[in-house]
């Protein structure tokens, strides 16, 4: 019994891993849009139980904050407001399907560019860890929201600034965008 | 200013919710006791209910002292009558001037409750009672008559049971 | 204290499962036994004082009892209670329409989203810091082991209640759109621009708490707002706590704010189409949703599981007698209390209030309550900086 218990706590992690990658195919492959905003739900809480399997909580927990409570919601609402009859909705898709084959293949070269060492080299000899003076005082394996929050003021302070810019200027593109003069 | 602090302020929600928390308070801490009720509904199967002086109830004939019949057939309330409930049969009684109702018919199916024989009434020969539990399960008790067999025009209605039976 | 080996832990964990699971079936039922209680009260009314009529099932069994007893059955204050054995079997009895045209998949999916993201909301809530109760030594197979007073007191318990609540919103969006009908689509869409645009002042204020006590843990937070905070943090808290009900109603859906099933405008809202146990499990979801917020609202505002609110037992405990140890310490009654007094003001508003138009709602939402949220999160913040 115990031995059966840690066997799965320590697979928890792939446990979650297929079942996102189950909701990832759910989405995809779901004829309705409504069913592929619910299969991208699911791979994102499946995500979520990935980084609370790793101990990351507060990866886990942002992550249901984030992508489930907000961003997932508003996917499901221009969905349900942009209603395509089943026909038409195939119609696009088969247009688009092309240009999709395109673009993943593209995002998959530029995805393996990117994390190639991570993946495919020798494992790093030491994680990334926050630097010693700012982890000072504080158990970084049992306060990982702190931690997060000191690596992210502190030390990359300048790019998050910069990802909040960006979600500004996006913000006003879409108000520039979708505003029409009153008449 | 004054409007904005007053938006920020929730007095006004303040003032509602005292005034229904006062309210619970009188009611939950007396709803048992029957000397000082708060509350406004009767308990009403068990209780006889009240109802208020103008309750229009079902027509009832009235008699005087002698226990003689005060209609005396003018026919005001037949006229009247918007649903033509009412039938009155004249006849003669033996010492008695006045024309005497051998039938006074009164088909409470169709009856709206209006007033307006009472109203049309120059005798006070009839008044509508303070019943409300009309409801029979046979169409024939509906038709009431001088002389009944369920319901007749002169006793209160034995259907119901725990309304207030007459004043 | 003995350390509890692995399966030991998850049957704790178990039974504490079933503990909240009790704690919620119990509650929910005298609430909706309440509410139908404290709104006839609010009027002037007695509120539901028997099942049937006066003569037959139960109560007439009642009444004929007290007839022959030689008393008039005028004590009818309780005898609505059978009516919720009563509403209970409807809901499971009661034939499932599923709508012709209906989405079947989501239209079934819908009301358990609703529930369950509910229900597991209470993992991280915890009734009392520490040890609950330590089960006694006879006690088969767990003899001798503490239980604590909360089902997992993670570290981030404060992001998961509001992470997970937020999933609750799919369970309304997609029995709106599931249902494939007008009034539940218009009342879905509605409660999402609400429940979304309501998150964030709810947020807000629940970031003074966290800024003051320096803590995401539940208890650790319960613990410090209520005993270890200076007299400033007085007004943050009031304000906070005023800011934070209101959002909680409207998070929940309850009167003021009960935009998504507005009867006189979108006949039952977003559940017009649901019936039977389906609907039953919106309705449970809707009372749980009412319990995680009064707890929550209790935990960070009210002194949680000690006696005094706003931290005002933090300031008083030093100058409290010998005698009056027991109230300087922390019981899960108080809590559980203070719970059941939010309850009780859920309905007390509701049969005050009246609701709000939808534009009013939103511009409420945005143009008050987010400025003063932010508002009270400097106010704290500065307190943090310069008090404490």
């Amino acid at each position: 019994m115990e031995h059966f218990i840690e066997t799965i706590g320590r697979n928890m992690f792939a446990i979650f891993g297929v079942l996102a990658l189950v909701g990832a195919l759910l989405m995809i492959g779901a004829r309705s849009a409504i069913h592929s905003v619910l299969g991208f739900l699911f791979a994102m809480l499946n995500i979520a139980g990935c980084f609370l399997a790793l101990e990351a909580e507060f990866l886990g927990v942002a992550q249901i904050l984030v992508y489930a409570g907000g961003i997932v919601v508003l996917f499901l609402f221009v969905v349900m407001l942009v209603e395509m009859s089943k026909k038409h909705e195939g119609e696009v898709f088969q247009l688009q399907s092309r240009y999709a084959v395109l673009a993943v293949a593209g995002g998959v070269a530029l995805f393996l560019g990117v994390f190639r060492k991570a993946i495919f080299g020798a494992p790093s000899p030491e994680a990334l860890v926050l630097r010693p003076e700012l982890a000072k005082g504080l158990d970084v394996a049992h306060q990982n929201a702190q931690a997060v929050s000191r690596g992210l003021f502190a030390d990359y302070l300048l790019p998050f600034e910069i990802l909040s810019v960006i979600l500004l200027v996006a913000l006003v593109g879409a108000v520039v965008l979708a505003k029409t003069e009153r008449v | 200013m004054n409007k904005f602090l007053r938006t920020l302020l929730p007095a006004d929600i303040a003032k509602g919710l005292s005034v229904t928390g006062k309210h619970f308070r009188q009611v939950f801490f007396t709803a048992n006791r029957r000397k000082v009720p708060f509350h406004i509904v009767s308990e009403y199967p068990e209780v006889p209910a009240k109802v208020q002086p103008r309750f229009r109830g079902r027509l009832t004939m009235l008699k005087d002292e002698q226990g003689v019949i005060k209609c005396v057939c003018c026919l005001a309330c037949e006229k009247i009558c918007p649903t033509q409930v009412i039938t009155i049969e004249k006849g003669k009684q033996e010492g008695r001037k006045m024309p005497y109702p051998v039938r006074y018919d009164f088909e409470m199916e169709r009856c709206i409750f209006c007033e307006f024989c009472v109203e049309s009434c120059g005798f006070d020969a009839i008044i509508l009672n303070h019943q409300f539990e009309l409801a029979a399960y046979n169409r024939e008790d509906f038709s009431l008559g001088t002389e009944g067999l369920g319901q007749n025009m002169f006793e209160p209605s034995h259907v119901g049971k725990f309304s207030v039976a007459d004043d | 204290m003995p350390t509890p080996t692995l399966t030991q832990s998850i049957v704790i964990t178990f039974i504490q499962c079933l503990m909240v699971v009790i704690f919620v079936f119990v509650v929910v039922p005298l609430t909706v036994f309440a509410e139908r209680k404290v709104l006839g009260h609010l009027q002037q009314r007695l509120g539901s004082t028997r099942v049937a009529s006066g003569h037959v099932g139960f109560s007439g069994w009642m009444n004929r009892r007290m007839w022959k007893m030689g008393k008039v059955p005028v004590v009818s204050y309780w005898r609505g209670i059978p009516g919720l054995v009563g509403d209970v079997l409807k809901l499971i009895l009661k034939e499932d329409v599923i709508p012709a045209k209906a989405d079947k998949f989501v239209f079934f999916l819908a009301p358990s989203i609703s529930m369950v993201a509910a229900i597991v909301v209470f993992a991280a809530i915890s009734f009392v810091p520490g040890t609950f109760f330590t089960f006694p030594t006879w006690f088969p197979y767990l003899g001798g082991l503490p239980v604590s007073g909360g089902i997992s007191d993670i570290n981030v318990g404060l992001l998961w209640i509001l992470g997970v609540a937020t999933v609750g919103v799919y369970g309304i969006v997609l029995a709106g759109w599931s249902s494939n009908s007008k009034y539940p689509l218009l009342g879905g869409l509605r409660s999402a621009a609400q429940m979304v645009s309501y998150e964030v002042p709810l947020t807000l204020s629940l970031l003074a708490p966290v800024v003051l006590s320096a803590s995401l843990n539940f208890s650790e937070m319960a613990t410090r707002m209520a005993v270890g905070m200076p007299v400033w943090a007085l007004i943050p808290q009031v304000i906070g706590f005023l800011l934070y009900l209101t959002c909680g109603f409207a998070e929940t859906n309850r009167l003021p704010f009960d935009m998504p099933e507005a009867e006189n405008e979108l006949v039952a809202g977003f559940h017009t189409e649901y019936s039977g146990m389906k609907f039953g499990l919106f309705y449970l979801a809707e009372y749980i949703n009412m319990t995680v917020v009064s707890a929550l609202a209790s935990a960070f505002f009210l002194g949680g599981p000690w006696l005094l609110p706003f931290g005002l037992q933090g300031l008083l405990n030093p100058y409290l007698p010998g005698f009056l140890s027991w109230f300087a310490a922390p019981h899960a009654i108080f809590f559980v209390a203070k719970i059941v007094f939010l309850l009780f003001t859920y309905i007390w508003v509701r049969g005050t209030i009246p609701r709000y138009r939808y534009d009013q709602i939103m511009a409420v939402g945005w143009k008050y309550l987010i400025p003063l949220a932010l508002v009270n999160l400097l106010l704290a913040a500065a307190i943090r900086c310069f008090v404490v």
